[in-house]
């Protein structure tokens, strides 16, 4: 059986939040995982108007890890899907995905 | 409805500039159409027709008293309170007058900063740098509301430079209806804003204890917390190195965790501290007892009063630093290139204390699994409970 | 939801609002009679009257989930009492205090805590926001919130229910609490605002084609423009400029509102003018921000150079007459010229020698009431295009309820302000704005610390 490091779904309709999970790979999305250890969430924020420092910020996305359980995983085998290797790269735990057109 | 006719009044769009403080007394001079306008409108009935047929019984007297006595409150007077009350009122009392509904007696309009004082705020705080505390006991006015001021002058100032609509009218009309503190002359001393050393009341405070202390014994104020959180009396050694309650006050600035703890588990709780300690100024207790121990150098008691605060001011700085950087070092930004947003990535925690046995702790990361939701039961808050500055 | 918030004269009701029935409604409110009456019927009446002010938007079991039997106070700390005495001659003899004179040794007023019943209902923000008087009454800062004109630490926020914690800062459009705030429009200003659209609309078509065309056309006559003007018109119209100033600055309240409108009107022409002939006009523009600066600086400059001397000049009214009716004459005839030589700057330094001249002429107050006169054309200007009566001018009564509790620290230029904390009682006064007395107070507190739901 091989190990995934994968988004499940949760949060209601339009409004989609992730958990980062531990799972078996052929397990259902919403199964009970063996590990949470982190969370993401893809609507962006957008910084208030009320400090000068934030004038010309960018919205931001919220990403919360376990970087050391994480490593735990990756080191016995857990593969990221696509969208967590984006956001493991973003962490500095994996080396960014070689896009198709660099393969080329 | 009868026609609404203007009837006397003063001009409030542009009082303000004519009382202006520069030249205030010329200006008015000049005016001669002020009060001959005014007077010819005087005369002029609410309604020039009858009343009509379909008018009620209580239509009729509302129309007659808003013509009549109710006519003062139609248009401000700059400078003064405008309220209920000053119907009622015969002789002049401050007091009276700044009471705006005439029912309520322990209603007051308390007075706003005025611009002046705002803008003194903001230039002690922000560009004489002087620290919050300070500056509330100088002027008068509470932490908060510094904290507030500054914070607002600051988007004004932004909005102004980013020319965003303001509402000047408007404000001006506010500042001539509602009392205000003014900001001290040259050398006069600032009229307090308001009370600095409120005490919050602590709920352990409301109940009545019977309490039995021999006589011989002096029973001040930490023990009195103590008792009303329902610890243990101190040690006699304990209670000897205190000498007065304001020394525990400057204890606790300095290790907000020397405050002990009663009860157990979820129940547990800090020992209620004295007002000494619990008033947003401690400082001003030592400082009154530093003059009180040396009457005659004032000069002396208020140098080691400076080198408190400086000492005190050092303590919550390097606090409120270390707590940053705790915050900073959780979090981490990524803002890569071909991306439109930033991401920030905070570090969570997956051990068997955040999941709990069974996994499903509430302080783990992420939504819970095996919890039902709660966000379609009744009673339920489903709105945002709060908002990030 | 129904609105059951009018305030209808024979229910007599008491509501958060600034309208001429509520306090008419206010000035006559007698607490109800207690003579006969078994406690129920005491305290369902105190009930009654207190939640249609309080919260009366809000469903009764919501606030009664909000109720707190528990109601914050605090009590102001001397500092030097504090320092004289660690408590133990509060507590000493039998408990009570030793004092010389027999008295106690701390003599307070009364917390009214039954007055603060109503405290959670502050917290919410459509409350609050009339609280800071950015509406004139509650129901209208709810419908400001609904419909996204609020924003709570620089988020939109849309829910009027939100309560606000001790920190949160909002802010309102500041049109918006302009329009709450002001004078409504008459239906004779409503016209003209309407007029007023119709005309940029057809313009914004014609603008188009025209743009082109115009263009070319200045370039051609503003030369010939400037060569025209003689240094006896600057002067002149320097004069005509104090007089109008004048005029808008003497006009009192009293003055009908087309004639006044008129002046103004007329003032701004003449400040256009005026521009259109000093130095540096490359921003002339119709922004007034930019045309208060120009005027401001200009009037400086002059004020530096010209030597000191202080007569006053009896005008006579007659001359101020005629000077008007001169300056609304040629105004027509002047503005064409005015926006054509808007794209020239260098040409200007004949125009500015003119001005110097002039300058000498004019009295230190009347600088003063020009410059009054231009602050005001610029912070509160005459603009059909806005949903209120312009300039503005506080609505009526408004004064009667002009109050800012405590708790709030508002800005009122930026039509902001923060919650600082929750409000509180102390000794002799709560913080809770209630027009009712103890005799209803206390029985509406009663009412809602027994369970009945």
């Amino acid at each position: 059986m091989v190990l995934r490091i994968r988004l499940a779904r949760f949060g209601n309709k339009h409004n989609p939040f992730f958990n980062i999970v531990v799972a078996q790979a052929r397990s259902a999305r919403g199964a009970k995982p063996l590990e949470v250890i982190g969370t993401y969430n893809p609507i962006p924020k957008r910084p208030t108007n009320l400090y000068d420092e934030n004038a010309e910020a960018r919205p931001y996305k919220e990403i919360s890890l376990d970087r050391s359980r994480a490593k735990y995983w990756l080191g016995v085998g857990a593969q990221p899907s696509d969208p967590v290797w984006k956001l493991m790269g973003m962490a500095g735990l994996v080396a960014p995905k070689p896009t198709t057109y660099d393969k080329a | 409805m009868p026609p609404r006719i203007q009837s006397r009044s003063v001009s409030n769009t542009l009082l303000p500039y004519l009382t202006a403080p520069s030249s205030s007394s010329s200006s008015l001079s000049s005016l001669p159409s002020l009060s001959s306008t005014s007077s010819q409108c005087l005369s002029r009935q609410f309604s020039a027709t009858a009343a009509p047929q379909g008018q009620t019984k209580l239509r009729r007297q509302m129309f007659e008293w808003l013509n009549n006595e109710g006519s003062v409150f139609k248009h401000h007077v700059p400078g003064e309170a405008n309220y209920l009350t000053r119907l009622k009122q015969r002789g002049p009392e401050t007091a009276e007058k700044s009471r705006p509904f005439p029912n309520n007696q322990s209603f007051f309009s308390e007075p706003i900063l005025s611009e002046e004082l705002r803008n003194e705020v903001y230039n002690r705080v922000v560009e004489q740098k002087k620290s919050v505390r300070i500056v509330s006991v100088e002027l008068g006015i509470d932490m908060k509301r510094i904290a507030a001021v500054v914070r607002l002058v600051e988007l004004e100032k932004r909005q102004r430079t980013q020319g965003k609509p303001l509402a000047l009218p408007y404000a001006r009309a506010i500042h001539e209806m509602v009392p205000t503190t003014p900001l001290a002359e040259k050398g006069e001393r600032q009229t307090y804003h308001e009370p600095i050393n409120d005490l919050p009341a602590h709920p352990l405070t409301g109940s009545q204890i019977f309490y039995p202390v021999p006589e011989s014994r002096s029973f001040n104020r930490v023990e009195a917390g103590r008792v009303f959180s329902g610890a243990p009396a101190m040690e006699h050694s304990e209670a000897a190195e205190i000498n007065h309650p304001s020394d525990l006050a400057e204890k606790i600035i300095e290790d907000p965790n020397s405050i002990g703890w009663v009860g157990k588990g979820a129940n547990a709780r800090q020992i209620l501290q004295p007002a000494d300690v619990r008033i947003p100024h401690p400082h001003m207790v030592a400082l009154e007892r530093d003059r009180l121990a040396n009457p005659n150098e004032r000069l002396a008691v208020a140098d080691l009063q400076s080198k408190r605060l400086e000492r005190q001011d050092a303590i919550e700085q390097a606090r409120r630093e270390r707590i940053q950087a705790r915050r900073e070092k959780k979090l981490t930004v990524v803002s890569p290139e071909e991306s439109r947003f930033d991401y920030r990535i905070k570090d969570t925690i997956y051990t068997k204390e955040t999941t709990g046995a069974d996994g499903r702790g509430s302080k783990a990361a992420g939504r819970r699994y095996g919890v039902p939701h709660r966000d379609r039961t009744r009673g339920e808050v489903k709105i945002p409970t709060r908002v990030e500055a | 939801m129904r609105n059951r918030a009018s305030n209808t004269l024979s229910k007599g009701k008491i509501r958060q609002s600034w309208s001429k029935y509520n306090l008419y409604n206010l000035q006559r409110f007698r607490s109800p009679p207690t003579a006969n009456r078994t406690f129920f019927q005491q305290k369902w009446s105190a009930k009654a009257a207190s939640r249609a002010y309080h919260g009366e938007q809000v469903r009764e079991r919501q606030w009664k989930r909000m109720f707190n039997h528990r109601i914050r106070s605090v009590i102001p700390m001397n500092a030097a009492d504090l320092a004289a005495d660690d408590g133990s001659l509060v507590s000493s003899g039998r408990g009570s205090g030793l004092d010389k004179d027999g008295k106690s040794a701390y003599q307070t007023r009364p917390i009214p805590y039954s007055h603060m019943t109503f405290a959670p209902l502050e917290r919410r923000l459509d409350v609050a926001i009339f609280r800071a008087l950015f509406a004139s009454s509650a129901r209208q800062a709810r419908q400001f919130v609904i419909h996204g004109a609020v924003t709570v630490n620089g988020q939109k926020m849309k829910h009027p229910s939100y309560l606000l914690n001790p920190g949160d800062l909002f802010q309102v459009d500041p049109d918006r609490v302009l329009y709450a705030t002001g004078h409504t429009k008459t239906s004779f200003e409503r016209r003209e605002g309407r007029l007023a659209r119709r005309k940029a609309k057809s313009q914004k078509s014609q603008e188009a084609e025209d743009a082109e065309a115009a263009e070319a056309e200045s370039k051609e006559t503003a030369k010939e423009d400037i060569k025209e003007t003689p240094k006896e018109d600057t002067k002149e119209t320097l004069k005509a400029l104090l007089a109008q100033a004048k005029s808008v600055m003497s006009a009192g309240k009293d003055t009908l509102a087309p004639q006044r409108k008129q002046e103004l009107r007329g003032f701004q022409q003449a400040v256009r003018r005026v521009l259109s002939r000093s130095e540096s006009s490359t921003i002339l523009a119709d922004s007034l921000e930019a045309q208060f600066s120009q005027l401001t600086l200009l009037l400086k400059a002059k004020r530096s150079e010209k030597p000191v001397k202080k007569e006053v000049k009896p005008r006579p009214e007659d001359a101020f007459a005629s000077d008007n009716g001169d300056t609304e004459a040629v105004s027509a005839k002047r503005d064409t010229e005015a926006a054509v030589s808007d794209k020239l700057s260098e040409a200007f330094a004949q125009a500015t020698l003119g001005n110097d001249v002039d300058a000498s002429e004019l009295s230190d107050e009347e600088f003063d009431t020009l410059q009054r006169a231009l602050t005001q054309m610029r912070d509160n200007p005459l603009d059909n295009s806005k949903t209120y009566s312009t300039p503005w001018q506080p609505r009526q009564y408004m004064s009667a309820f002009a109050f800012i509790p405590r708790y709030l620290e508002v800005n009122q230029n930026i039509c902001a302000a923060v919650y600082l904390r929750h409000p509180v009682a102390r000794p002799g006064s709560a913080e809770v704005p209630t027009p009712f007395g103890e005799s209803i107070a206390t029985p509406a507190y009663g009412w809602y610390l027994r369970r009945r739901w």
